[in-house]
């Protein structure tokens, strides 16, 4: 027979990939999962997948999942299999032994954007009203930390100020530092629509993506400006519109603070930001700038949509505010088709950054330092809080090192593998005394924990997800949870065996404590999206049914005015050389997902078995690399070994390459520079050195202190 | 303003896209029904309850008038015009019922029949065969001639494939990868009997520029193009 079975059942949720967050109905026939449709439905995605979320599933039955929860006292000795009540209070007796003997503060919690608001919010209730202290960070860190910074300081709100369909009413897209058709599939396709039907398409970015040229989607005008010049070339463009007097000065006196318009239009105006100037430092022709700002201005609708290409710099902050003093400038704010939006990497960052995974902030961005804020969340949970920011996970390594942090919990994550200039990582988790991990998979942070707790995928729990369009959608349970838990189930047992009661009949109760501290979630319920099927934040009395396009009466800041923030261009320390004359920068596949815990696991490998090094071939030709050639890949930091791809999509001077895969260690090669504002890494901007090698896969380190390095 | 995005529904496939635009009034098998102009008359007889069977339209895709199976009659109209790329005029009357068109519909549904899988016509559950069940037809009357039934499957992509022999070159596959995705990546190469779907350059699909985002899987009527985790123990014809 070749006839297909037939499903017998069918669940709607949330793809748990990007940020786009399209919903699927995951069908199953005699309880297994057997297809994903796309939900014709799902408001972000409107019955359309990619391949991650359609087919790459099978990861959550993989032989990999650990299924039992694993304890040991030292990271030398092997995992011992355990009973749930073992480990739970093996993992509180030893945070309870750590805080007794080295204090409240030493230890601290890492929760993920693959995880859902409830469980997110929980991680963070352990921290502030169980450990007591603030140590809570997320790898949003890693990521759109500069979003939340650099978009509050100019809008008030770190949040895309639309809503994806608004792209179908853009006369002019400009995508800078993203890459939407292979990270953001859905939204990609969605963006092509809107060329086809007409809208022009500038692109800023190093590399000649697909999103610059593919089957009846080109570019206007694309900027593949040299990694690390993204300020001088968004001011350069600002300095256009300044200049030519293209901005909007009805919008700016009506809705923006005047005094800081002017002190910005001084900055950008002034003559080093000159296309002629500049174009030449980013390797730009600056008849393109110009260009850029007479399209950008002139608009009607101007929409920017951009990724971590803008965020991972050492001047990340300052690249969103440019963004988002354009838009303010030329009036792009406040309706359809215009806006200023980031492209999420995972799932649920939106979700990670509104409910309070942060040392300084609880949920809605408010601060622990703020007594009446504080006092609402104390009389909730019933003890008395911190009021001193906690530590970033970047800090929380370094107290490691110093011996002042001892003890970590972490949910969803892979630090060793994500986060930058690995040997440091690794060094400081060497040094803690219980580190607690909960995950799908044994990973590379996993070689230095103590307590493995196997989670659930979001397949196996109930929760929501918000996309990063703001939208908040259900996250619904279609199989039991592999090893008996769902992993707010996991925090809520840990909790009370710390000694804290906590109890929840459903993932919903979360919800609604979420609801009753956090002004923007106010309205969400599992009820409301039951009704509805997801819900845009803000959502409260004024907005039952949520907010799609934000900032159309006034911005969300004290005085109700957009600001304009002054970005003045640092070049960043990290720079080539006569010893590293090259730039590499990094970036993502279709088929693959982030470090690919998941994705690997899948037939989607075919696709992309291995990162590779993308080279120009004139660089290639100087060092004698041909295609296919393994290649040693040292910077500064480290140096690890990758296969040569010649290829015209990079510049001659840059080279590229995916971090998709653990065994290619692209992060031993990355940079201990972040954001000046929030420590968000410097992934996209490290100088190295490219040889031809024989055939191996060492990574080695050769680690140099920047100074040494600078000088 | 994105009614053709916003206004889907999972549990009613209206075969062509909703539109905005002023509210005109038809008569659909005697029951009037509010539509925007723009709209075609097999979205209207969706919205008055009087499915017209179709396989080359759905909702998702903008008409294209190639299956014929869903021809109506018109008041005042010569001829049996294909429901998908007719547009609504205010105060059309439409009959979707009618022996004639019964008799229509059987013809075109026996020819697709008579160049698919023999074994496969029970047992199935695709848009194809529940067309087949809402028109009534079970077999048709040709001898064997000419046909697809031995072309190969290509099985080249890890989730999905596509069998040839169930192929009724609808065209929803090419205009899915183009409207949807905007890949690009279909097209129906050769003509006439010799048209076939062919992904890149007439190569499997796992080599050709297809990202398999399953646009065109989902969109297939007759389960041609298929997932492969539908299938226990492999796919296998006959």
């Amino acid at each position: 027979m070749a006839n297909p079975i037939k499903p017998d059942r069918s669940v709607v949720t949330t793809c748990a990939y990007c940020g786009v967050g399209c919903s699927f109905k995951a069908e199953t026939y005699q309880g297994r999962i057997v297809r994903m449709i796309p939900w014709k439905e799902g408001k972000a995605n409107h019955g359309h997948s990619c391949v991650k979320g359609r087919f790459a599933y099978d990861y959550y039955n993989h032989p990999d999942r650990i299924r039992t929860p694993l304890i040991r006292k030292s990271i030398n000795d092997p995992w011992r299999e355990v009973s749930w009540d073992e480990a739970i209070n093996y993992a509180a007796s030893e945070f309870k032994r750590i805080q007794a003997e080295h204090g409240k503060k030493s230890i601290g919690a890492v929760s993920s954007s693959r995880c859902t608001n409830e469980e997110i919010f929980l991680v963070q209730k352990f921290a502030r009203a169980v450990m007591g202290n603030n140590n809570i960070d997320n790898c949003a860190r890693i990521c759109h930390s500069p979003t939340q910074f650099g978009m509050s300081a100019t809008v008030g709100w770190g949040a895309a100020s639309q809503h994806f369909d608004s792209i179908l009413q853009a006369d002019v897209i400009m995508v800078v530092g993203s890459n939407p058709t292979e990270g953001h599939p859905v939204f990609g396709s969605l963006m092509k629509r809107r060329i086809r039907q007409g809208a022009k398409l500038i692109v800023i970015d190093p590399r000649h993506t697909e999103t610059v040229e593919s089957a009846h989607c080109n570019a206007t005008v694309h900027l593949a400006l040299r990694p690390g010049t993204n300020v001088a070339v968004l001011n350069s463009i600002a300095h256009v519109i300044v200049r030519e007097k293209l901005y909007n000065e009805t919008f700016v006196r009506e809705r923006c603070e005047w005094d800081e318009f002017e002190l910005w239009t001084n900055l950008v105006g002034s003559d080093r930001y000159a296309p002629e100037i500049v174009g030449p430092q980013a390797d730009i022709d600056p008849e393109l700038i110009r260009q850029v700002a007479h399209l950008y201005a002139a608009g009607p609708n101007s929409a920017i949509y951009y990724g971590l290409g803008v965020t991972e710099h050492s001047q990340g902050s300052t690249g969103v505010m440019c963004l988002g003093n354009l838009a303010l400038a030329c009036g792009m704010f406040g309706r359809e088709g215009v806006g200023v939006n980031p492209m999420r990497g995972q799932g649920n960052v939106q979700g990670g950054s509104c409910l309070g995974s942060w040392p300084h902030v609880f949920s809605g961005y408010r601060f622990v330092t703020d007594a009446e804020v504080r006092s609402s969340f104390e009389q909730e949970w019933g003890v008395p809080l911190d009021d001193e920011p906690g530590l970033r996970l970047p800090n929380m390594f370094d107290a490691a090192l110093t011996g002042h942090f001892r003890g970590m919990y972490i949910m969803g994550e892979d630090p060793v593998q994500s986060d930058p200039n690995q040997h440091h990582v690794i060094a400081a988790m060497k040094s803690m005394e219980c580190v607690v991990l909960q995950d799908l998979f044994l990973n590379e942070t996993s070689k230095y924990a103590h307590v493995f707790l196997p989670g659930s995928s979001s397949l196996e729990k109930e929760g929501s997800f918000t996309s990063a369009e703001r939208r908040v959608n259900r996250v619904r349970k279609v199989v039991e949870p592999l090893a008996g838990y769902q992993d707010w189930e996991i925090v809520v047992k840990l909790m009370n065996a710390m000694g804290y009661p906590a109890h929840y009949n459903h993932a919903g109760e979360i919800l609604d404590e979420i609801a009753r501290l956090s002004p923007a979630y106010k309205g969400m319920s599992f009820d409301l999206l039951e009704r509805i099927g997801s819900a845009q934040w803000p959502c409260d009395e004024n907005a039952p049914e949520g907010t799609e396009v934000l900032h159309t009466v006034k911005f969300p800041r004290a005085n109700g005015r957009g600001t304009f923030m002054l970005t003045e261009f640092v070049p960043t320390a990290e720079r080539t050389s006569d010893r590293y004359p090259l730039l590499l920068t990094t970036g993502r596949i279709l088929s693959q997902y982030n470090v690919g815990t998941q994705t690997r696991r899948t037939a989607n490998s075919l696709w992309h078995p291995e990162d590779v090094l993308e080279i120009n071939p004139e660089d290639a030709h100087v060092r004698g690399i041909k295609d296919g050639d393994w290649l040693t890949i040292s910077s500064r930091f480290g140096s690890t070994r990758l296969k040569a791809k010649l290829s015209q999509r990079v510049n001659p001077g840059i080279v590229y390459t995916t971090f998709h895969h653990a065994k290619s260690k692209a992060n031993v090669l990355t940079s201990d520079l972040s954001d000046w504002a929030t420590n968000c890494p410097e992934y996209k901007v490290t100088a190295v050195e490219v040889v031809k090698t024989a055939t191996g896969t060492v990574s080695t380190h050769q680690h140099e202190t920047f100074e040494e390095a600078a000088a | 303003m994105w009614a053709e995005l916003r206004d889907l529904r999972d549990n009613i496939d209206l075969g062509t896209p909703p539109r905005e635009g002023v509210e005109v009034t038809v008569t659909i098998d005697g029951v009037p029904v509010q539509v925007p102009s723009g709209s075609s008359v097999m979205l209207a007889a969706a919205k008055a309850g009087k499915s017209v069977p179709k396989l080359c339209a759905t909702d998702t895709l903008e008409p294209f008038g190639s299956c014929r199976v869903c021809l109506v009659e018109i008041e005042g109209r010569r001829g049996f015009p294909a429901s998908c790329t007719t547009l609504v005029e205010d105060g059309m009357t439409v009959a979707t019922q009618s022996e004639k068109l019964q008799k229509l519909r059987k013809a075109v549904l026996e020819l697709y029949l008579s160049d698919f899988p023999e074994q496969d016509i029970e047992g199935g559950w695709s848009e194809f065969h529940q067309v087949l069940q809402q028109c009534g037809v079970t077999t048709h009357p040709y001898p064997r001639g000419a046909n697809h039934q031995d072309a190969p499957i290509d099985e080249s992509n890890p989730y999905f494939l596509f069998d040839p022999a169930k192929c009724i070159v609808c065209s929803r596959c090419v205009r899915a990868c183009e409207e949807i995705q905007g890949t690009f990546a279909l097209t129906i190469a050769g003509r006439g009997f010799e048209s076939q779907v062919a992904a890149g350059q007439n190569q499997p699909f796992f080599e050709s520029e297809c990202v398999s985002c399953g646009a065109c899987v989902q969109t297939c009527p007759t389960q041609a193009l298929v997932e492969k985790s539908l299938f226990e123990g492999g796919y296998h014809r006959g």
